[in-house]
């Protein structure tokens, strides 16, 4: 069985939650402790919320989820007005910077896409 | 803020009996058995104005009675935290101190009734558990852990964790402004500002960190611009892990806005 979620939702601030709330479920699955986990929550409001500001109007944002090993990895995309990858001298990108342990942009058809990742940072009993 | 009637009926004895006690209880020393009987004799002078502001939020669910107590807790508060060399009046310093603890118990007791009592058990067995954990394994422990700490399902642990982002404000949390803020130190100021010169918008973001509190622009310090965990942030400002997650998530949030409102 594949531990991999996806989760798309209508780009509008309202769902945020959503996808915060599904950021931490996966955080716990991952195994990660509870400051790593709340981290992750911040990093997926944080990333929803910056690609909400240029999504098309009427447009998705999708955020998926794959756990790897001790590893979280989520792709947050949407469809943009710009197709710009986000600046990386902003505080947004600091705070991405600061909560992930690599974040990266991808832009293709106007669908700009923020890549985070995640590595456990203790040893767990599996 | 206009004193209310009760105060501004004043005579210059009463004030005279004010100032000699102060001075007296400033002579006094910390443990001097003889404060107290002064302190009572400050705070009975004063209840007509935790009387007064009680009143004001009469109607709102609560009995006046209720309210009057709350009130003199603020009271005391005020009382014991007054210093007469900063010039101001106490009744001037205690009003809001009064106003604040009524608002922080209304606070709670919209939190009290808006989230079911089981949440409300577990939020706190999690919060305690977590530092707990924290203080025994060395690092911030999993849902898995904690799940198996307090004997509960992992959906448990993550419900308990949504509650404490699902509200505004927590009877948990230490009461905002009754600690000494953390300062920043001087050495962690260059890093901060070495930092912030790499912000394309920092002319927009100074003036929304120092509005902030100390302590919730001291926790953003911290976790974004010395990259300490919130582990290491709660241990530092002596508050639970839980409460540096909810006050990064709100400031967070709030620092958001004021940006995109630039």
């Amino acid at each position: 069985m594949s531990d991999d979620v996806t989760l798309t939702f209508a780009a509008d601030t309202t769902n945020v939650r959503l996808a915060r709330t599904v950021a931490a479920a996966m955080a716990a699955r991952a195994d990660l402790p509870i400051d790593q986990l709340e981290d992750v929550r911040l990093a997926v409001d944080e990333a929803v919320s910056q690609l909400i500001l240029d999504a098309r109007p009427g447009s998705t944002i999708t955020c998926a989820f794959a756990l790897d090993g001790g590893d979280l990895d989520v792709k947050v995309s949407a469809l943009t007005r710009s197709g710009d990858l986000p600046a990386t001298d902003t505080f947004s990108w600091t705070v991405l910077r600061a909560l992930c342990d690599s974040v990266t942009a991808h832009s293709a058809d106007l669908v700009v896409t923020l890549h985070l990742h995640v590595v456990r940072h203790i040893a767990v009993d599996a | 803020m206009t004193p209310p009637p009760a105060e501004r009926r004043w005579g210059a004895e009463q004030r005279t009996r004010e100032k000699e006690l102060l001075a007296r209880l400033a002579a006094l020393a910390p443990d001097d058995p003889t404060r107290q009987a002064i302190r009572d004799e400050l705070v009975v002078m004063h209840l007509p104005l935790a009387e007064h502001l009680a009143r004001r939020y009469r109607n709102r669910g609560e009995s006046l009675e209720d309210l009057v107590q709350v009130a003199t807790v603020g009271l005391i508060k005020a009382v014991d935290r007054f210093d007469p060399t900063r010039g101001n009046e106490l009744a001037t310093y205690a009003t809001p101190t009064i106003l604040g603890e009524i608002k922080r118990h209304f606070r709670d007791r919209t939190w009290a009734l808006s989230v079911p009592r089981r949440l409300q058990e577990l939020h706190s067995r999690v919060t305690i558990a977590t530092d707990a954990l924290t203080q025994s394994l060395g690092r911030s422990p999993t849902v898995r852990e904690l799940a198996e700490h307090l004997g509960v399902g992992e959906e448990d642990i993550l419900d308990a964790l949504e509650v404490r982002h699902a509200y505004a404000t927590n009877p948990l949390d230490p009461p905002e402004g009754d600690d000494d803020p953390p300062r920043s130190v001087a050495d962690s100021l260059g890093q901060v500002d070495a930092a912030l010169e790499a912000i394309e918008e920092r002319e927009t973001l100074r003036p929304l960190l120092a509005a902030l509190p100390d302590r919730e622009r001291r926790i953003i310090e911290l976790r974004f611009f010395e990259n300490k965990s919130q582990s290491q942030i709660a241990e530092e400002l002596g508050i639970s892990q839980m409460h540096v997650s909810r006050l990064l998530a709100r400031t967070l949030t709030e620092l958001r806005a004021g940006l995109a409102a630039a």
